[in-house]
């Protein structure tokens, strides 16, 4: 039992807890919820402090048989990849539950139990080494999801949920094909063990079949992602979602899409994702572009800011995608900042939503006059999301625009126009929101911030500036994984590297399964 | 060995105080930290300035790695050598002189801390764009100034003109960024890092192609941050801001961080001479448009504004040419002049109460010696009266220009006789002539209330941007009372100062020389003094004409106004270039996106097609539904012709199987 | 010679569930005249021991392994697999019946005593090594679930499904007759194991076989309501009492599917070419059917009905795999459907209210508010059906899919598994009203769970949890037993 099942473990223990709760004690719930999420938090962190950086391989591995026969294993552990992503989703719970604090008035015990379940799920996404296990896992995010969407969301929260319940089934069921399809061939589910047969050609995957695993993957990764034009629910989701919800939704679930690319698609099936990158980086490219104009029209906030995630993540991708080190490191950056900066967004625009109960841009005006705080730190979060340098989205932009330069240039003079226009929506709709006259309904329902929400909404800003002005905490053991990562896809060749970065790419093998079994 | 560090951290320290204690702090605290921050960085400026080797070789500081990925490793470095030395004492010197002149400008706002915050914010950014070592922390600042700019043109926050300026300047000047982020994407392919040093020194033996792409990829982010052709159209709108911003930000200090840029990289545009001509083209080009527009303003801000505009061209025209040197020192003496020139009218503006319409002012000198005399020098040293410092650098660019293509000189001189005639006519109707003021000052005496906003609202519906700032600079004590009065010390002292180094500026520094350890001196020129002549001659033209046409006989304007017809308003709505963005590039972009990608592609064709998929399974559902009659003799038949099919297909099947 | 008629003791116990079973029907109709009105829960009771004795009978049977009646019967992990299954979907079935026997005023003896009889018909199916005992243990499950189908004698509902359920039974049981008597003509005997041998021959003549197949492949079809014949299944399930349909949906399934893993895979395996095709496109007409009509139904029950219907199509995959691997599968994912089936039919009963008067789906508005467990436990099951991970549904799915790709069906296991997709839509269906409406008049009117359905309920649950966390110990069960079938 290691420090990673324990911050797995934890979660699980409060969902549980929680639940068999009598319903009546309503704080006491909350500040359970609170305490196992700060707990695991806590605990997560001694991820960060004992991981070594430089160290091939998977750390914190603990590796048990679960089932027999099939062998289905156990099997988690972390590496750079993963160790950032896990450390959000235990950031970012406490913020959550915290922020429902009084959002959330009705069904107090099965919302903070869904969000300890969901918890749950993400931290075990990002840990699992065990491809039946993964599935598991990101199966299991989905029904706290729903339900907190279902339950708690707005008014078309039922269309909301069920399109994305089944939006992500279509995706992940073509997953599961595929994932038995490769026990079949490699009668184990464990991930650095086929990994290493892939690698070895004990599993001859011919370019067919290749092809066709590869999609089956993408295809699930890119719905959760989303990327254009599989986007279509995560507008309706985020409208509709709880505060909690969307920035759960936003701030870590998108991820687990991203980090499906990064950790499956490209070492599993390095020929068919060069072979199809071209298409996928000109959809990456459409969405930054498409998903930041219709963002610009927007009546809604909460719509606004998720258009923008579909631009955002169009970064990710097309960072994934240049097979570059640079634009590698940068999409596993803009996830994590993607995390802090849209979260934070969606974190206030709840807070705006708690004082007049409503999304509409047009029902805001002049905020900033009566509510300075919120507003200014609305402005720095809206200045993170447009990727201002000295916050954290510039370096991920950068490193991923850059990256995107070197396999094509091109495809960087496009991107770039995402970065223009993200300026025009969200300062259209910060003007529109906090400057100019102070609207009636504003001046009687809209205060500054209370502590609890403070307590919410410091540690994010705080975090954009850290990762904004010193990326050297987070990056190194992230570009040291995904040396990894592209040492495998460059073996598949087609691609010629950049010098700069065949300098830098690490020397271990794929994933080190090695040290995982 | 000087912490450079310091340099920029002390306003920060300001900007972090004022910004959050500041709301609980008195003015006299937060202007005295604010002020101070910022004098003290001038102070370390100095002592850096004063140590001996920096001149010969560069001081290069490295504090701490900021960005480490695959072959990017860009360092927080901030290094010192000449160009920069001249950089900083500009923004540190003008900019302690403005924060002075604010303390007084402002007295009456609220926000005051906030607006002090803002300033030493910039201050920040601005330093690191001139101390910074390498391409990414020169964008740091860039970017950094710009958001500045927009807070500060966006100060009075509850007037939609104003931050709408504020918008512009930031969104236009992110077109801008866009070509200056590629160019350092192209640069760190082609050199493997975005540090000067290593970049300039490998830039030689580099194919002049990548290298002409760079330089004209910076010079598009060089013409949004400098307001040049295609992007200037910013700058007037941010006359919105508060003048004392307009004076530092939008003359002195940030729009000519474009031209730093430019010469920095000197050693990349010297090796792409299709890109130096654009520069000079680009710049000539502004010069003029700017300077016909400035002719026909009545807002005395405006005037300056596109004064600055076409100044700036003249420092393009400086770069492009090759003298590279003189476009700095132009550089330096047009913060001196146009400073002064704005922070004399935020003098007179707030003498008359926030009147900005130089048709409601008139016989001011009598009211405002001292202000009246300082304008009066900022004016001589931009219509490039000999001696003045505005004549030693106009000049300098103006003959490397001769010496570069006689024509360029010949536009460039035209537009110094513009130039010197709408200053001086800014001036004679401002100071000389009746008072035409006094009810709107009346008017003008709200202070910035929601109702004078109101009606400032209206105002700026029925002339553009003329005059909108009434409400927003009015100050509640003053204004109430009719006549105009003289500003306080507290602004009149860098006045002084100021209208000091734009009569000397121009001995007193001999930037040409100082640099040309950097920039070789341009080789003389035949009959330099003849050129030298002829455009003193257009300057002293060009203020002589504005004396008779608003001195001699102020009816005169109209008629050649009324004469030139369709041309003046042409040129009086600014080529309607607003209008024709607007039409252009904004309006398609905003209806194309809600009408084709939104309802269109987006809600219509991807969503359709999703719930398109859902509603189809369900008819099919419903069909199969009628399958089911709930008739047992169809169900019996079904059974039968099922069984008959699969004995068939048995039978045929087994048959098959060996 | 007579010797050898006189069962020995061994034998006996080999069939003592069966025994016991039948004992206690007939005690039970003995009783009826004594305490049938006074204490009618006594016979639940009653039944309900039968059902754990016999479960401890087959175990003690599975010790002793082999033959029996001179190999008419045969007692493997196989059969004893089927056996407990069945059984415990028996004690199940008594369970979820107490209230609603008690709720429409109706005898309870005969009910119980069918049910101990059907399920007697089924062990004796799943241990037959005959296919006349087959033939038989089949008639007796059947006859008496024709009865239980149309128990409430008074319920046109009732009348008109056990009419149906009658009549197209027993049509499709000739068609399987006809093929039994086909084969006898061939092979010149009806013991599984010598019609194996038989066929082993070279130069069997296959067409006729095949042809037998197919006809046993219709009679068995109907039963476990496959396409196209599944016709009979939504009107039935419907109309029957909902106990009942429970009890039919799971338990002739699961002992017919035991026939078709037995009578397919074992002696038909050579001439599987022949068939595996027709399977192929059963299993997906199937699906698809039962899905897709599942999506527009409003009445729980008939949702169910086109469910299993489709769960009938996930089976057949296994089946048209052809591997030991698919047996088992198929043989798990039929513990796993009973349990979840049962569990969601429980809920179905408890809700129905007397004369099952809300059985659309809106009646379970606000369930989740008005019975957070009742609703929970129901969650399970849809989660379950759906095939979440941790859930026996989505360990089952996965066990016959990935069977279907170790036989290289890549097709069949890609449309299948879409289609548990398009499942998904209508299972969500019932956790959107329970929870994210308000409470309807069903909800309200609702009185709290009874005992017997909490069992029926919370035992299921527990079960589908065990089955998708440690499925272990059952997957070695099913698979040795899917051994021991070759």
């Amino acid at each position: 039992m290691n420090l990673l099942d324990l911050v797995i473990a934890i979660p699980a223990l409060g969902f549980l807890v929680a639940l068999i709760m009598p319903r009546a004690m309503e704080n006491f719930i909350r500040l359970l919820a609170l305490g196992f999420s700060l707990v695991a938090f806590v605990v997560s962190l001694g991820l960060v402090s004992g991981f070594q950086n430089g160290q091939a391989g998977l750390q914190f591995v603990s590796n048990w048989i679960w089932i027999a026969n099939p062998e289905i294993r156990y099997h988690v552990g972390i590496d750079g990849l993963s160790l950032w992503l896990i450390i959000l989703s235990t950031f970012l719970t406490p913020i959550a539950i915290l922020l429902s604090w009084k959002y959330v008035q009705h069904r107090i015990k099965e919302f903070y139990a869904f969000l300890l379940l969901l918890e749950f799920g993400l931290v075990g996404v990002f840990a699992a080494w065990d491809l039946f296990l993964f599935y598991t896992f990101w199966e299991v995010v989905l029904v706290p999801m729903y339900f907190l969407i279902g339950i708690w969301g707005h008014e078309r929260r039922i269309y909301a949920t069920v399109k994305f319940f089944l939006y992500t089934m279509v995706g992940s069921v073509l997953m599961l094909a595929a994932i038995i399809f490769l026990y079949t061939q490699a009668h184990t589910f464990d991930y650095g063990e086929i990994l290493s047969q892939l690698g070895s050609g004990r599993i001859a995957l011919d370019h067919g079949t290749e092809t066709l695993l590869f999609l089956a993957f993408f295809l699930a990764f890119a719905i959760k992602v989303p990327l254009f034009p599989l986007h279509t629910w995560l507008p309706d989701a985020h409208v509709e979602a709880p505060t909690a919800g969307s920035v759960m939704l936003a701030s870590v679930m998108l991820k687990m899409g991203t980090y499906g690319l990064v950790r499956f698609c490209l070492p599993m099936f390095p020929t068919a994702a060069k072979e199809n990158a071209p298409w996928i980086v000109i959809l990456a490219i459409i969405g930054i572009v498409v998903g930041a104009l219709v963002a610009m029209v927007q009546p809604n906030m909460k719509k606004l800011v998720a258009y923008s995630s579909v631009s955002h993540l169009g970064f990710v991708v097309l960072g994934i995608f240049s097979f570059t080190q640079v634009g590698l490191d940068g999409a596993v950056y803009q996830m994590l900042n993607h995390g802090i900066s849209t979260g934070a967004l969606f974190l206030l625009v709840g807070f705006l939503y708690e004082r007049q109960h409503s999304l509409e841009i047009k029902d805001y005006g002049g905020v900033a006059t009566v509510a300075p705080w919120l507003s200014i730190l609305f402005l720095i979060t809206t200045l993170a999301s447009i990727g201002l340098p000295t916050l954290n989205n510039f370096v991920g932009e950068f490193l991923v625009l850059q990256g995107a330069a070197q396999a094509n240039f091109s495809w960087a003079v496009f991107a770039a126009f995402g970065v223009i226009l993200s300026a025009c929506y969200m300062l259209w709709m910060y003007q529109r929101v906090f400057f100019g006259a102070l609207a009636h309904s504003v001046k009687h329902h809209v205060t500054d911030l209370s502590p609890r929400e403070w307590a919410c909404a410091v540690p994010l800003v705080v975090l954009m500036v850290w990762m904004g002005m010193y990326s050297q905490t987070f990056l190194p053991v992230v570009s040291e994984a995904n040396a990894r990562i592209l040492e495998r896809t460059s073996k598949a060749g087609l691609m010629k590297m950049n010098p700069h970065i065949a300098a830098n790419t690490g020397s271990a093998v794929g994933g080190g399964n090695v040290h995982a079994r | 060995m000087q912490n450079l560090w310091l340099i920029p951290a002390l306003p920060f320290i300001g900007f972090l105080i004022n910004g959050i204690l500041g709301r609980k702090l008195s003015k006299a605290v937060v202007s005295s930290i604010a002020v101070l921050s910022v004098v003290l960085s001038f102070g370390l400026v100095v002592s850096v300035g004063l140590s001996s080797d920096w001149g010969a070789n560069p001081i290069h500081q490295h504090y701490f790695t900021w960005i480490q990925s695959g072959g990017v490793n860009i360092g927080w470095d901030f290094m010192v050598d000449k160009l920069t030395m001249i950089m900083l004492m500009v923004v540190t010197g003008i900019g302690s002189l403005i924060h002075i002149y604010a303390t007084g400008y402002m007295a009456h706002e609220e926000g005051y801390y906030r607006f002090f915050a803002y300033l030493n914010l910039f201050m920040f950014f601005m330093l690191n764009l001139v101390l910074g070592a390498n391409y990414l922390l020169l964008f740091v600042g860039w970017e950094g100034v710009g958001l500045c700019s927009y807070l500060l043109i966006g100060f009075y926050f509850v007037k939609k003109s104003a931050t709408t300026a504020g918008n512009k300047a930031f969104i236009v000047n992110r077109i801008g960024d866009f070509g200056f982020s590629l160019a350092m994407f192209l640069i760190f392919m082609t050199f493997g890092s975005l540090d000067f040093g290593k970049v300039f020194a490998a830039a030689p033996g580099k194919p002049a192609e990548t290298l002409t792409a760079i330089a004209l990829l910076m010079l598009l982010g060089a013409t949004g941050k400098s307001a040049q052709i295609p992007l200037y159209v910013w700058l007037p709108d941010a006359m919105e801001g508060p003048t004392p911003v307009s004076a530092l930000i939008h003359a002195a200090t940030m729009v000519t961080a474009g031209v730093y840029m430019c010469s920095r990289s000197a050693a990349i545009f010297l090796k792409a001479p299709i890109a130096m001509d654009t520069v000079a083209i680009v710049g000539l080009a502004t010069a003029v448009f700017a300077a016909t527009i400035g002719l026909t303003q009545y807002d005395i801000k405006k005037v300056f504004a596109y004064s600055t505009v076409s100044q700036l061209g003249y420092m393009f025209l400086g770069v492009g040419v090759g003298a590279f040197s003189a476009g700095v020192w132009h550089l330096m003496t047009h913060a001196f002049f146009k400073a002064l020139l704005f922070m004399g009218a935020g003098s007179v503006i707030h003498a008359c109460g926030g009147e900005q319409d130089m048709r409601q002012m008139g016989g001011l000198k009598k009211y405002t010696p001292w202000t009246c005399g300082v304008l009066a020098c900022a004016s001589l040293a931009i219509a490039g009266v000999p001696g003045t410092s505005g004549f030693f650098s106009k000049d300098a660019i103006l003959t490397a220009a001769y010496a570069h293509a006689p024509w360029m000189f010949w536009v460039g001189v035209v537009t110094a006789g513009m130039t010197a005639f709408y200053v001086w006519r800014a001036f004679w109707m401002t100071f000389w002539g009746e008072y035409r003021g006094g009810h709107a000052s009346a008017a003008a005496g709200h202070g910035h209330d929601a109702h004078a906003h109101a009606d400032n609202h209206a105002h700026a519906d029925h002339h553009g941007h003329d005059d909108h700032a009434h409400g927003g600079q009015a100050h509640g004590g003053h204004g109430a009372h009719g006549t105009p009065h003289e500003s306080p010390w507290s602004m009149l002292g860098p006045l002084v100062v100021l209208a000091f180094l734009s009569l000397a500026g121009g001995f007193l520094f001999n930037i040409p020389k100082f640099l040309e350890s950097m920039f070789p001196l341009h080789e003389e020129v035949a009959n330099e003094q003849m050129l030298m002549g002829i455009s003193i001659a257009a300057g002293l033209i060009g203020i002589a004409v504005s004396y008779f046409l608003y001195v001699v006989s102020p009816e005169v304007p109209a008629r050649i106004a009324g004469a030139l017809g369709g041309i003046y308003t042409l040129v009086y709505n600014k080529y309607f270039v607003d209008e024709l963005y607007d039409a252009t590039i904004v309006q398609p972009l905003v209806e194309g996106s809600t009408a084709v990608l939104w309802h269109g592609l987006d809600q219509g064709v991807i969503d359709g097609a999703v719930n398109g998929a859902g509603s189809g399974s369900r008819s099919i559902g419903g069909v199969l539904k009628h399958l089911q009659s709930g008739n047992i003799r169809t169900y019996a038949t079904w059974v039968v012709v099922g069984s008959v099919i699969l004995l068939v297909a048995m039978g045929l099947n087994g048959g098959m199987v060996r | 010679m007579l010797g050898n008629f006189a069962p020995s003791s061994v034998e006996l116990l080999r069939f003592s569930p069966e025994l016991v079973l039948t004992a206690a029907g007939s005690l039970l109709m003995m009783l009826d005249p004594l305490f049938g009105k006074k204490s009618p829960k006594l016979f639940g009771h009653i039944s309900v021991a039968a059902f754990l004795l016999a479960i401890f009978a087959s175990v003690q049977a599975n010790a002793v392994s082999g033959r029996a009646f001179s190999n008419l019967l045969i007692v493997d992990g196989f059969a004893t697999y089927f056996r407990i299954l069945v059984l415990t979907i028996g004690v199940f079935a008594v369970l979820s019946s107490y209230l609603y026997l008690d709720r429409e005023a109706a005898d309870t003896p005969e009910y119980h005593s069918l049910l101990l009889f059907s399920v007697a018909g089924q062990c004796l199916m799943v241990a037959a090594n005959d296919l006349i005992m087959i033939f038989l243990g089949l008639e007796i499950s059947s006859i008496a679930s024709y009865v239980l189908a149309g128990y409430l004698r008074n319920d046109r509902r009732n009348n008109e499904s056990a009419l149906k359920y009658f009549l197209l039974g027993s049509f499709a049981t000739g068609f399987l007759l006809y093929g039994v008597s086909i084969i006898y003509g061939v092979t010149g005997t009806t013991k599984l194991d010598e019609i194996r041998t038989a066929l082993a021959v070279p130069g069997a003549s296959t067409a006729v076989v095949a042809v037998a197949a197919a006809l046993m492949l219709v009679g068995l079809g109907f039963k476990v309501s496959a396409a196209p014949f599944q016709v009979w299944a939504p009107d039935v399930y419907q109309g029957a009492p909902a106990p009942v349909s429970a009890f039919m949906a799971t338990a002739p399934k699961a002992a017919a599917f035991a026939i078709f893993l037995r009578i397919f895979v074992t002696d038909f395996g050579k001439i599987g070419s022949a068939w595996e095709p027709l399977i192929w496109i059963s299993a997906l007409l199937s699906m698809t059917i039962g899905n897709f009509a599942a999506l527009t139904q409003t009445n729980i029950k008939r949702m169910l009905a086109y469910s299993s219907i489709a769960h009938a199509g996930y089976l057949l995959v296994a089946i048209a795999a052809r591997s030991e691997i698919g047996t088992a599968a198929a043989m798990f994912y039929l513990a796993a459907y009973a349990l979840m089936n049962i569990g969601a039919f429980a809920v179905v009963i408890h809700i129905a209210g007397k004369g099952e008067r809300h059985l659309q789906i809106t009646d379970l508005a606000g369930l989740g508010q008005r019975q957070p467990l009742t609703a929970a436990l129901l969650t399970v099951f849809v989660l379950s059906l759906i095939g979440v991970p941790l859930t026996g549904g989505f360990f089952g799915k996965f066990y016959i899919f990935r069977s279907a790709l170790e036989s290289h069906l890549v097709w069949l296991a890609v449309l299948g598994l879409l289609n548990s997709a398009v499942a998904a839509y209508y299972y969500l269906r019932l956790l959107v009203v329970m929870y994210m409406y308000e409470p309807g008049e069903a909800a309200d009117s609702l009185e709290p769970l009874s005992p017997g359905l909490g069992l029926a309920l919370v035992l299921p649950a527990i079960g589908t949890f065990v089955l998708g966390i440690l499925p272990g110990s059952v997957l070695s069960f099913a698979t040795v037993g899917a051994a021991l079938i070759k």
